[in-house]
């Protein structure tokens, strides 16, 4: 079967998400699911699985028991190896706002991103361990 | 031959083979008996082009790939007429058309859409104070409502949201089967389409403890099409996700551009919940008329089964395009993809 055709073949990607979120867990499905939009650009429901996902990984966050009211704070590893993370503009700039006193709800009004995209980038830096939510 | 148009002069429905000019080639027995000599009259002003535009006849012949319907109304009388086929004759290109009455059958549909308008204006009204009261009753902080009675009005308050969520997708469905459900063509800012929509709802997911969240930025370029009725499918996408989605649990609302190079071509929105997902199964069938989910609502009550109809055919209107994505037991994502049209 040639590459092309592959393509145009469409996954089922209800049961491909769904087995992958239970062996792999939400940010392996995540990565591969953008991997997987480069190859499917045109499938609008492919887009709406990558939205589930970060859905839930954000939801994920919110379960934190101080929801929007938690304070993020800049890791030790990040304070002392920084240049490890390869963070981007976005990641960098809300970076800068994290001060270890200011709680989500509040980054959420400093940030220049939408509601929804500040708490998937605070997810994704406590994620690579660049900052931590004490509880 | 001669026995084609014997049987051809047996059936009772009307048919005709036309040129392109209007002239009639052949008529069967009923076509005579309806339509008489007038016929060819009629047929020739069809077929002549009006202030630049095709007349409904020569449309018959420009495409061929498939069956073409139209509703003409000839002398007072509403005819459905079919394209059966395309003859090439000795004497240049033909269309064989069939033509029913169908004046009763619209006027039964006007009327019946007429009544539903009719009752849906008149329910609403009454509805619409009931709700007012509610709110202003519940908004009263300080006076001592005892906490049996908040929770009741509470309840009455959503149940007559939810009333008039029925009626407004009775209305729609209406105007929807009697086609006169059109999209105005003005300028669509979506960021504020979509901020309307979160903001009108914002509430209610407050009550029911979940999270109701905007994901768009404010970068995201102009649509030609219906403020109204965009924000109105956006409005129903929530509503939805809302009856599925549990406590602490989390809907999302955002739009992306989808660019060609440079240049924007579509805006896809998308309306994303944690909730109880959809049967791999039943993900097909979402957006047709009267399908709802096997899936209980959490908080109680059925819908029309109108609700993501009435989205896809606001969609479609708008050129777009509608699809879901589920993964069961971990949420649903009702996505929209709409053109981003030009001014000529």
């Amino acid at each position: 079967m040639s590459a092309s055709l592959m393509a145009r073949e469409k996954p089922d990607w209800s049961r491909l998400v769904g087995d992958s979120l239970k062996q792999h867990g939400v940010w392996h499905t995540h990565d591969k699911l953008l991997e997987a939009r480069q190859v499917y650009p045109n499938d609008l429901a492919l887009r709406g699985y990558t939205e589930i996902v970060r859905n839930t990984i954000v939801r994920q966050f919110l379960e934190h028991p101080k929801g929007m009211q938690a304070v993020p704070k800049l890791s030790a590893d990040f304070l002392t190896n920084f240049d490890r993370f390869n963070l981007n503009a976005q990641e960098g700039y809300l970076v800068s706002l994290i001060d270890g006193r200011l709680d989500v709800q509040k980054l959420i009004i400093l940030s220049p991103f939408d509601q929804f995209n500040t708490i998937f980038i605070l997810a994704k830096l406590q994620h690579e361990r660049a900052i931590t939510v004490p509880s | 031959m001669s026995f084609a148009r014997s049987l051809l002069d047996r059936l009772p429905s009307c048919i005709a083979v036309v040129s392109e000019t209007g002239a009639i080639r052949y008529r069967n027995a009923a076509f005579e008996q309806v339509f008489g000599s007038d016929a060819e009259q009629w047929l020739k002003e069809a077929a002549r082009a009006v202030a630049g535009e095709r007349g409904w006849l020569q449309g018959f012949f420009l495409e061929d790939d498939e069956q073409l319907t139209i509703d003409v109304e000839i002398e007072g009388r509403i005819y459905r007429i079919d394209r059966i086929m395309i003859v090439d004759g000795d004497d240049g290109p033909g269309v064989g058309l069939s033509f029913e009455d169908v004046t009763t059958q619209r006027e039964a549909e006007q009327a019946k859409s007429d009544f539903t308008a009719q009752i849906v204006h008149d329910l609403r009204g009454p509805l619409s104070g009931i709700q007012g009261t509610l709110e202003f009753v519940l908004s009263q902080e300080g006076t001592k409502i005892d906490s049996l009675y908040s929770d009741l009005l509470q309840e009455a308050q959503r149940e007559s949201e939810r009333m008039m969520s029925l009626i407004n997708e009775i209305l729609d469905f209406s105007k929807i089967q009697s086609g006169s459900f059109s999209v105005e063509k003005e300028p669509v800012r979506i960021a504020g389409v979509l901020k309307r929509a979160v903001r009108s709802l914002q509430s209610v997911a407050g009550r029911d403890e979940v999270f109701l969240l905007s994901a768009h930025g404010r970068d995201i370029p102009q649509i030609i099409g219906s403020v109204e009725k965009l924000t109105q499918a956006v409005i129903n996408l929530i509503s939805n996700s809302l009856k599925f989605t549990p406590k602490k649990g989390l809907i999302s609302v955002g739009a992306q551009i989808v660019r060609n190079g440079d240049v924007p071509e579509a805006i896809v929105v998308t309306v994303t919940d944690t909730g109880m997902g959809i049967k791999a199964e039943e993900l097909e069938k979402i957006f047709e008329k009267y399908k709802q989910s096997g899936t209980k609502s959490l908080r109680g009550g059925g819908g029309t089964g109108l609700g993501l109809y009435i989205v896809k055919q606001i969609v479609e209107a708008h050129g777009g395009e509608v699809s879901v994505a589920s993964v069961e037991g971990v949420g649903t994502s009702m996505v929209l993809r709409l053109p981003v049209k030009r001014a000529a």
